[in-house]
């Protein structure tokens, strides 16, 4: 199992990363140019040699991966004779930022949407659920950045409740760390509680309807315990999938709640190397974020056996 | 709410020489909109400034690149975070004239051929070494050989020697009178310190004998310095040591509306904008008490439409009429600036030497327009059609389908649109001159001289940059590509000319010549904003150490060493 999802791991962080070096060779403008924009003809020549840009892209990215695999994640490009800034540092810095609002906000999101999903399904087609099911469509409808601007109007602006922006570690000052995050964890948590809601309450639904949950009500079991203890857990597998793959993109995706909260977390970070054309740093940022995104559904595959004992050991054919 | 392309990388040579320049305030209104022309300072207080505190400031733009200022390519963001640790050796007063700063003076031989720079005593770098002669020397060498941008601006130069351990010599081939603007070069001239020009991380440890230390910087996040106890300079007006902050911490912030939102959310103490519409916000916020500012067009940088004169359509004189005439520029500043800047009549703006309120720019006129796109079709039997370059953020993008409107309905010109991604795709295009026109903001404010590297033709020692080849003008910098005979006259004379009436008259004529040629089409002169708390005190810093009055522009920044607070609380 652990040496198939290692060899699973590798795979996606070839494939993952090569496709991010072709694409990032389709940006258009020279990269040397918006790099080092008045460099002299030998400067240029230096950029492009120790940017292997003279290459062909198979060689740059064997080149790249070579370095990445022993560790050596380089530096961002800063000019002829000057040492950039370590990109294994910045990721240091960025990347637990994304990680801990990644959590924050599946946790907040499964907090909500679990409550609201299983009680959607306890009550599905009354008045509650059709309103939760309206409610969730409108949640879903608007956009990440509007929440968060009119977050920042309310709250901040003009009540001075929260920080409208900036980081502070949790080691420094909790109560300043979840102040500052409250807004962008919000803001994010918005769009997801009304999927995993819906996707939580429509799998219920279907549990509800077995054999087994008509048996245990017909023991007298309370409604609670049959929902909470008897239905959740089989119908959690989905949201569990879901929450799985959405790893990937509260990672990197989060650009837009980093970027309005001034996060400075590895979303950014990945949305600056392009901007910037800084090649190797933009492959060692996409490769950690395939790499924690396939542990994580590493994790998640793991919690389906403790979910459903059925899938332990199961086999197709 | 004009955002041209910012020449992020360009916009930083220019400084200004001047002539006198008379303080002239025009109060804004309390909530609406005014045009500023001139300065107003809420951050003039005659109260004692009490030391201590910390300034979180919003920036523009982080620096790509970082601080080794021979090999930097700072915009706005980074000269103010320049400034903050480095010294110039010159820098510009109130009266819009250079003094002498970190040197104690600057002095030129009678020709202005040979330029003495004589250090003042006692002033030593963070870690600690002198400020001396051979640093400086090793400085100046490294910004003229190291810098893709200072190599043409100081290509005149053939010499910077060590005469004693306080003074330097600098001989230039040609009588060079605004010499000393250079060595300020908005802000961005700063010493460093031996012991960062020659370490491998030159652009992150940063060694100045500016006003504050280097403490930590995060390229994205924040830039922190800490007061530098032994800083050279006290306040004149107190004897106080300065600076009188304890901290500063720069934060890239480069929504300008969240830059704002967080000034008034109190996350910020102090922000700067160019976008008018920031600035009308700003001054409601002023009217009602909660926030102060520093507003100021003098010495300004300029928006305009930047042409590509090395093909056509616009190596016709007639095309760029058309255009010319075909923009309503007042409607526009009205549109998209809130009416609040003021009209460009040519690359000098106010306080500039060569200003001229009247140019004989085109003013608006359809018919005009008409004709002229009818003389160009005449002349080359095609039809006057173009591309227009901008970038592609939402406001900039409006900015450039208003001006296809006006083109279209004013001049029956028809145009494309081509948006590209980010500033630095649009400062490739300006290299290669793979463009039409294009919307473009540079050129700030300072002797008339500091432009000579972004026109002149026919003295580029490296035309080779040019990553596309030769072309007509073998100035890579010149981005139009126009090579005008009068105009490089013009500057040649200029450079040596003495300070005075003639040497105005000499860039008064290259104001007229660019009026009648066209070569760029000018809208409006920026307006600079610096707001802050209503405790914050002393934005354009204390007077000169020789009693002149501080700086007045800020397109290349304001200084931080005065930057004090109430009770010592920002």
């Amino acid at each position: 199992m652990i040496v198939r999802r290692l060899i699973q791991l590798i795979v996606v962080l070839i494939v993952v990363t090569f496709f991010a070096s072709l694409l990032t060779s389709f940006l258009p403008g020279d990269p040397v140019t918006t790099i080092a924009p008045f460099s002299s003809a030998a400067d240029r020549a230096q950029i492009r040699n120790q940017l292997n840009l003279n290459e062909n892209i198979v060689v740059r990215y064997g080149d790249w991966l070579g370095h990445f695999l022993t560790g050596d994640m380089g530096r961002e490009y800063a000019g002829t004779g000057v040492r950039g800034q370590a990109i294994s540092a910045r990721i240091q810095d960025s990347l637990p930022r994304s990680l801990l609002l990644m959590l924050y906000v599946q946790i907040l999101t499964l907090l909500i949407a679990v409550p609201l999903g299983v009680y959607s399904a306890y009550r599905a087609g009354s008045r509650f659920d059709d309103l939760s099911n309206g409610f969730a469509f409108l949640l879903l409808s608007v956009p990440v950045y509007v929440v968060a601007t009119l977050m920042l109007l309310f709250l901040s602006i003009q009540n001075h409740a929260l920080p409208s922006e900036g980081w502070v570690a949790l080691t420094t000052n909790p109560v300043e760390h979840f102040k500052h995050l409250a807004m962008p964890v919000i803001a994010i948590t918005v769009g997801q509680v009304a999927i995993y809601a819906r996707l939580l309450r429509s799998d219920m639904v279907a549990t509800l309807q077995e054999d087994y949950i008509l048996m245990a009500k017909s023991k007298g079991i309370s409604d609670g315990r049959v929902l909470w203890r008897h239905a959740l857990r089989p119908s959690s597998l989905t949201l569990l999938t879901v929450a799985g793959l959405n790893v990937g993109s509260l990672i990197g995706g989060a650009l837009i709640v980093e970027v309005i909260f001034h996060l400075n977390g590895l979303g950014f970070a990945i949305s600056d190397a392009i901007n910037r054309r800084q090649y190797v740093a933009l492959q060692d940022y996409i490769a950690v974020v395939a790499i924690v995104y396939v542990l994580v559904n590493f994790a998640v595959d793991g919690l389906y056996r403790v979910l459903d004992p059925r899938i332990r050991g199961a086999r197709i054919g | 709410m004009t955002v041209f392309a910012t020449v992020a990388a360009l916009a930083v040579i220019a400084s200004a020489c001047g002539g006198g320049s008379s303080k002239s305030s025009t109060p804004t209104s309390a909530a609406g909109p005014a045009t500023t022309a001139g300065i107003v300072d809420k951050s003039a207080t005659d109260a004692k400034p009490v030391p201590g505190g910390s300034i979180t400031y919003g920036l523009e733009a982080d620096t790509s690149g970082g601080f080794c200022l021979y090999k930097a390519q700072l915009a706005i963001g980074g000269i103010q975070v320049a400034r903050t640790i480095y010294d110039t050796l010159t820098m510009p007063g109130g009266d819009g004239k250079i003094h002498p700063y970190l040197a104690q003076s600057v002095t030129g031989s009678a020709n202005n051929t040979i330029w003495t720079i004589k250090l003042r005593p006692n002033i030593k770098f963070t870690d600690n070494t002198p400020l001396d002669a051979a640093t400086v020397k090793e400085n100046l060498d490294h910004y003229r050989k190291d810098n893709q941008l200072f190599v043409f601006v100081f290509a005149d130069i053939t010499a910077v020697d060590v005469v004693d351990p306080l003074t330097v010599k600098v001989t230039s081939k040609v009588p060079w009178t605004a010499f000393p603007w250079f060595l300020w070069s908005s802000s961005r001239l700063g010493i460093m310190a031996k012991a960062q020009m020659e370490s491998p991380d030159c652009n992150t440890k940063l060694i100045g004998t500016g006003p504050f230390e280097f403490v930590s910087w995060k390229f994205g996040d924040k830039f922190v310095a800490k007061k530098n106890p032994n800083y050279w300079y006290h306040d004149p007006k107190t004897g106080a040591q300065l600076p009188y902050l304890d901290q500063i911490t720069y934060v890239p912030q480069e929504d300008g509306a969240k830059r704002t939102g967080s000034l008034e959310a109190g996350d910020y103490q102090m922000i700067h904008t160019s976008d008018a519409l920031q600035t009308v916000q700003i001054r409601t916020d002023v009217a009602a008490g909660k926030l102060a500012d520093t507003e100021s067009d003098k010495y300004p940088e300029l928006g305009y439409s930047m042409l590509n004169v090395t093909k056509a359509p616009f190596n016709n004189l007639a095309a760029r009429q058309a255009f010319a005439y075909s923009v309503d520029r007042v409607t526009y500043n009205k549109l998209r600036n809130a009416g609040i800047l003021q009209q460009a009549s040519g690359p000098f703006g106010p306080g500039v030497d060569g200003y001229l309120a009247v140019t004989g720019v085109p003013n608006f006129d359809p018919t005009k327009a008409k004709a002229a796109a009818a003389q160009y079709k005449q002349e080359t039997g095609k039809d006057l059609t173009f591309t227009i370059s901008h970038t592609a953020d939402p406001s900039t993008t409006q900015d450039a389908v208003l001006i296809q409107q006006m083109l279209k309905q004013n001049g029956g010109i028809t145009t494309q649109l081509n948006a590209v991604p980010d500033q630095s795709t649009l400062i490739n295009l300006a290299i290669g001159r793979q463009y039409d026109a294009v919307l473009w903001r540079n050129n700030p404010g300072a002797d008339p001289d500091t432009q000579y590297v972004w026109w002149h033709c026919g003295n580029s020692p490296a035309a080779g940059t040019n990553p596309n080849g030769a072309a007509p003008c073998d100035n890579p910098v010149n981005f139009g590509g126009f090579n005008d005979p009068v105009i490089n006259s013009d500057l040649d004379k200029g450079r040596s000319a003495p300070l005075g009436p003639a040497r105005t008259k000499i860039y008064e004529e290259i104001n007229k010549r660019f009026a009648s040629q066209l070569w760029n089409l000018w809208s409006q002169y920026t307006l600079w904003t610096v707001a802050y708390k209503t405790s914050v005190h002393n934005v354009l810093g204390p007077a000169l150490p020789d009693g002149a009055a501080p700086f007045e522009g800020l397109p290349t920044g304001h200084p931080v060493s005065g930057l004090w607070c109430d009770n010592g609380q920002c």
